[in-house]
């Protein structure tokens, strides 16, 4: 069972104040810290226990700069075999379907039974990339996958997919197929500092937009469904009352309000 | 201006809220209204529709009884084949994002996801859509084409009283082939747990801000001198730290308690869709531009683990008095 | 050098173990969960069985205090059986997530509280510091390394400010590394990631050799023994602050003004005392304060009952239904009738502080570092 992961490397503002730059088109990112897209480090998870139960290999395929060969290390030191990396100047400010088609090309030549994609990035939350991606390919897809079963003559799938409010929908897919992966559905494990210096031998194997096959015009802003013009900050509702001081104040302002609306 | 499609959704006999809040939204942009009913013996859906579209079109088939993603493709391109629209909208659910981009791919068509507002620039769609987390906006243009794809936040559009009668059309499956690539198996409800959180009047959700899960007594004393039940982000389910009974939020439980104190959480949409209509909404997070104060009623902006061990000092103090 | 290539055996001497079961019957955690060490230093020496052992959830209960080594007859560390255990986990990749997050926070970002490295200086904003130029010409006298607890959790920030305070009244020549500044690898290599250790140790030896200083001072005892006993090729000797203030007071350089009328007991840190014997500096500094009333706690010096902070137990919750040897610790203050537990270390504040919260205690008894003490005082 041979299953092809792609990654990203996303800034991690969960839990980050996210500031606009001067261009209106992106963010300040000099005090964000990097990782792999929390989808995508569940896809490298489950596609690794594929392997580990069915045998095959697993190759990672990330669109990005130098960056991110960190988490395609990462990933190779959990127990991937092969790297590539997308990157091309021409790659820039394309959204879900200009990635879409630049992973096409790099698949077209490999042997797959699954491609894994994260369900949807952290930075941009389009959900997209992975369902076009299977069209583009001709293959048939599942995105919000939170259970994967792979049948026993290795051709079907019996794959879950998480639906609003956390009913599970289950359907049986023919491999080779593409799946979206949903966050939770493992236990992502630790790549030990040993395994990543050993990974750091692997090639992670470049291509840029020749080498894909792929014209400017297909990728980056042009190869786009759409382009992002600029940044605002959101538009909030009435902002909440926010209670200033020290913590002994606002604690107690906040127990105040309770009280007042008959919560405690 | 061409007609506006907007595809209903529906599961296990209950149509969607998002379905009558998309075409109460699209009666606004200009064009006609055109629900698009794919399903198994939804006459009902079809009429509810009918007051808020100026035409319904609706397979009833029994490839739709249950939701496949590969059949409403073919069967929704088939139709914009035909009736050439000038713009789709799709919920922006676990069923629309399984749809839409592929469909987008066939069709040639842009695709912007996840949108929260539109304007119409003449026949164009200009959507506004969230990044990172709803901490930002961003307002998309799209490339010139035929049909414009969107898929739609849940609640970007209030639902409206019914005010039309379009004309439910019954339309022959324009979908021959059995899909036998992809079959819909069954459905299997989430595990029930010992609280069933929907009921709470008081509840306290946890967010990735509780660091780790030996942090989570923090948020159990807080409880318990409220007398409120925990719920959590997604992200602390994942974690596994608290059970996937307590989630709030899309893929979780929707909440409305009298009270829901948000700790620690920043209020991405996936989890505020889950208690936004909670009676009074508090939040204590240390990023003053988490967008969980955009939606709370009172807010304090500092460390969680400095402000709930003196908010359950004042909690018992007033209990006490 | 992995558990793998040599075995275990002679890696860790197992063949000069009597067991007599000194080390367990000291080993603190042994109260409150099944941990028994000298059991494992007798298992491992069946290199067949490693694998067995090291999916045995107490080996994550050890918080390597040092006491069972402190106190084998043969000069054995047991500990560190343990932790050789933790590695060949660490290797599988199948370890709790929230050490797998602390480790990746430190291999991606230099600290283990998954924080960017551009904040680490945050808890400087309101202050005037001095961050050291690599290669300066002149010397600066001391290097301050600030521990990544003390950069980044908001309780602990108040200690290395209080530092500073202290290190500006006494008109002290000191820099800071600023961003740069990574994590000491102490509790890596404690949770057996041993390869991550090495990096740590490499890159912060370059960098600290890199600046033009006399000495090198650490705020957390756990930076200052891995720095001191287990880094190679430093160029400059260790201090911890508890011996730079000690240092400050006997030269008269540091005055304390101000008259505080509190009953304080001192908490011995595992890393300070028992392992590395710094036992009268604290003690020193203390009753140097005017008006403190300085009381012992019946377990002290180098029987000071551990508080569980080290040994990656920031990140491992014990399964215990005993009392935590934090909160006895807390009990034991009170019945000396101390106000005021001062301690020496980032992780014994954090764990002692959480204690007097559980026991209800926290409105009478305050946990504070020496440094916030100090700071009172002047």
């Amino acid at each position: 069972m041979n299953v092809v992961v792609c990654v990203k490397r996303v800034p991690d503002t969960a839990e980050s104040e996210v500031h606009i730059d001067a261009s209106e088109k992106d963010i300040d990112k000099s005090r964000l810290s990097f990782g792999i897209n929390e989808c995508d480090n569940y896809a490298v998870e489950e596609a690794i226990q594929i392997k580990e139960r069915l045998e095959g290999n697993v190759t990672i395929i990330s669109l990005g700069g130098k960056d991110s060969d960190e988490v395609i290390r990462m990933a190779l030191a959990k127990g991937g075999d092969e790297a590539m990396r997308l990157e091309d100047d021409a790659f820039v400010g394309g959204d879900a379907l200009a990635v879409a088609k630049a992973l096409a090309a790099a698949v077209k030549d490999l042997e797959y039974d699954i491609i894994f994609t994260g369900a949807l990035t952290d930075d941009d939350g389009f959900a997209a990339a992975g369902v076009a991606l299977a069209e583009l390919i001709g293959v048939p897809h599942a995105t919000y996958v939170k259970d994967v079963e792979i049948l026993e003559d290795g051709k079907k799938a019996k794959v879950g997919r998480e639906l609003e409010g956390g009913l599970m929908e289950y359907l049986e897919i023919d491999l080779p197929c593409m799946l979206g992966i949903q966050t939770g559905i493992n236990e992502p494990r630790y790549a030990s500092f040993k395994g990543i210096k050993q990974a750091a031998k692997k090639e992670i194997a470049l291509k840029n937009a020749s080498d894909l096959g792929l014209d400017a015009s297909d990728v980056g802003e042009a190869g786009s469904w759409a382009v992002l013009e600029k940044f605002t900050p959101p538009v909030v509702g009435e902002m909440a009352e926010i209670f200033e001081g020290e913590p002994e104040e606002t604690a107690a302002k906040l127990a105040d309000v309770m009280k007042e609306k008959g919560l405690v | 201006m061409k007609d506006i499609f907007v595809l209903l959704e529906h599961r296990r006999g209950e149509m969607r809220d998002v379905s009558v809040e998309m075409l109460s939204g699209a009666a606004k942009l200009g064009g006609s209204v055109v629900a698009v009913l794919l399903g198994k013996d939804v006459d009902e859906f079809a009429n509810k529709a009918a007051g808020y579209a100026d035409k319904v079109l609706y397979v009833n088939d029994d490839m739709f009884e249950n939701f496949n993603a590969e059949a409403y493709q073919k069967a929704l391109s088939a139709l914009i084949k035909e009736h050439d629209p000038g713009m789709i909208l799709i919920p922006n659910s676990a069923q629309g994002v399984d749809i839409a981009p592929a469909l987008a791919v066939e069709l040639e068509a842009p695709l912007v996801t996840d949108i929260t507002a539109i304007e119409m620039e003449g026949d164009k769609p200009k959507p506004t859509r969230q990044y990172y987390g709803g901490k930002l906006d961003a307002h998309m243009a799209m490339k010139d084409a035929d049909v414009y794809i969107l898929t739609v936040r849940e609640a970007t559009f209030p639902a409206d009283e019914p005010s039309k009668s379009g004309e439910v059309v019954k339309v022959d499956n324009p979908v021959s082939e059995e899909i036998a690539y992809r079959k819909f198996l069954e459905y299997v409800e989430p595990e029930a747990g010992e609280v069933d959180i929907t009921q709470s009047t008081l509840l306290i959700g946890v967010g990735r801000g509780i660091r780790e899960d030996k942090n989570l007594p923090v948020a159990e004393e807080l409880a318990e001198a409220l007398g409120a039940d925990l719920a959590a982000s997604r992200a602390v389910v994942d974690a596994g730290w608290m059970p996937s009974d307590r989630q709030v939020g899309i893929s979780g439980k929707t909440v409305k308690p009298k009270l829901y104190l948000a700790i620690g959480i920043s209020g991405a949409f996936q989890h505020v869709t889950g208690m936004k209509s909670s009676e009074v909404i508090m939040a204590i997070n240390k990023d003053p531009d988490a967008p969980i104060f955009g939606i709370a009623d009172y807010g304090i902006v500092d460390d969680l683990f400095k402000v709930v061990p003196k908010l359950v000092e004042k909690i018992k103090e007033l209990k006490g008095a | 050098m992995c558990a793998e290539e040599v075995g275990f055996v002679e890696k860790y001497d197992l063949l000069g173990c009597i067991q007599c079961g000194r080390c367990t019957g000291g080993c603190p955690v042994a109260m409150r969960t099944p941990l028994n060490v000298r059991c494992f230093m007798y298992n491992t020496q069946n290199e067949d069985r490693l694998e067995e052992l090291s999916e045995q959830p107490e080996i994550w209960d050890c918080t390597t205090c040092f006491a069972c080594a402190a106190r084998c007859p043969k000069g054995l560390e047991p500990l560190e059986v343990l932790i050789g255990l933790r590695s060949l986990q660490i290797e599988e990749g199948r370890i709790q997530p929230t050490v797998r997050d602390a480790l990746e926070s430190i291999f991606k970002d230099g600290n283990p509280w998954s924080s960017p490295r551009a904040k680490r200086m945050d808890w400087a904003e309101e202050l005037d510091v001095n961050i050291l130029e690599p290669e300066a010409e002149e010397t600066t006298d001391v290097l301050l390394f600030v521990c990544c607890t003390d950069a980044y959790d908001p309780r602990v920030m108040k200690v290395v400010q209080s530092l500073i305070k202290v290190l500006d009244a006494a008109g002290v020549d000191y820099g800071l590394i600023g961003d740069d500044e990574s994590c000491c690898g102490s509790e890596v290599r404690r949770m057996g990631e041993e390869g991550l250790f090495e990096m740590c140790d490499e890159e912060n030896v370059e960098l600290f050799n890199s600046y033009n200083v006399n000495r090198i001072v650490t705020i957390s005892p756990h930076c200052y023994n891995t720095f001191k006993k287990e880094y190679h090729g430093l160029n400059y000797p260790i201090l911890h602050y508890t011996e730079l203030v000690a240092e400050l007071l006997e030269d008269g350089k540091l005055e304390l003004d101000k008259e505080l009328n509190n009953v304080v007991t001192y908490h011995d840190p595992c890393f300070l005392g028992k392992q590395n014997d710094i036992y009268d500096e604290p003690r020193y500094i203390l009753t140097r304060i005017p008006g403190i009333e300085f009381r012992e706690f019946d377990r002290c010096r180098e029987r000071s009952l551990c508080c569980e902070g080290g040994g990656g137990k920031m990140w491992v919750e014990t399964e215990s239904t005993e009392e935590r040897l934090a909160e006895k610790r807390v009990e034991d203050a009170k019945e000396i009738g101390a106000e005021i537990i001062t301690v020496a270390c980032p992780f014994c504040l954090l764990t002692l502080e959480d204690a007097t919260k559980v026991k209800g205690i926290d409105e009478e008894m305050r946990v504070i570092d020496i440094l916030e003490l100090l700071a009172e005082a002047l």
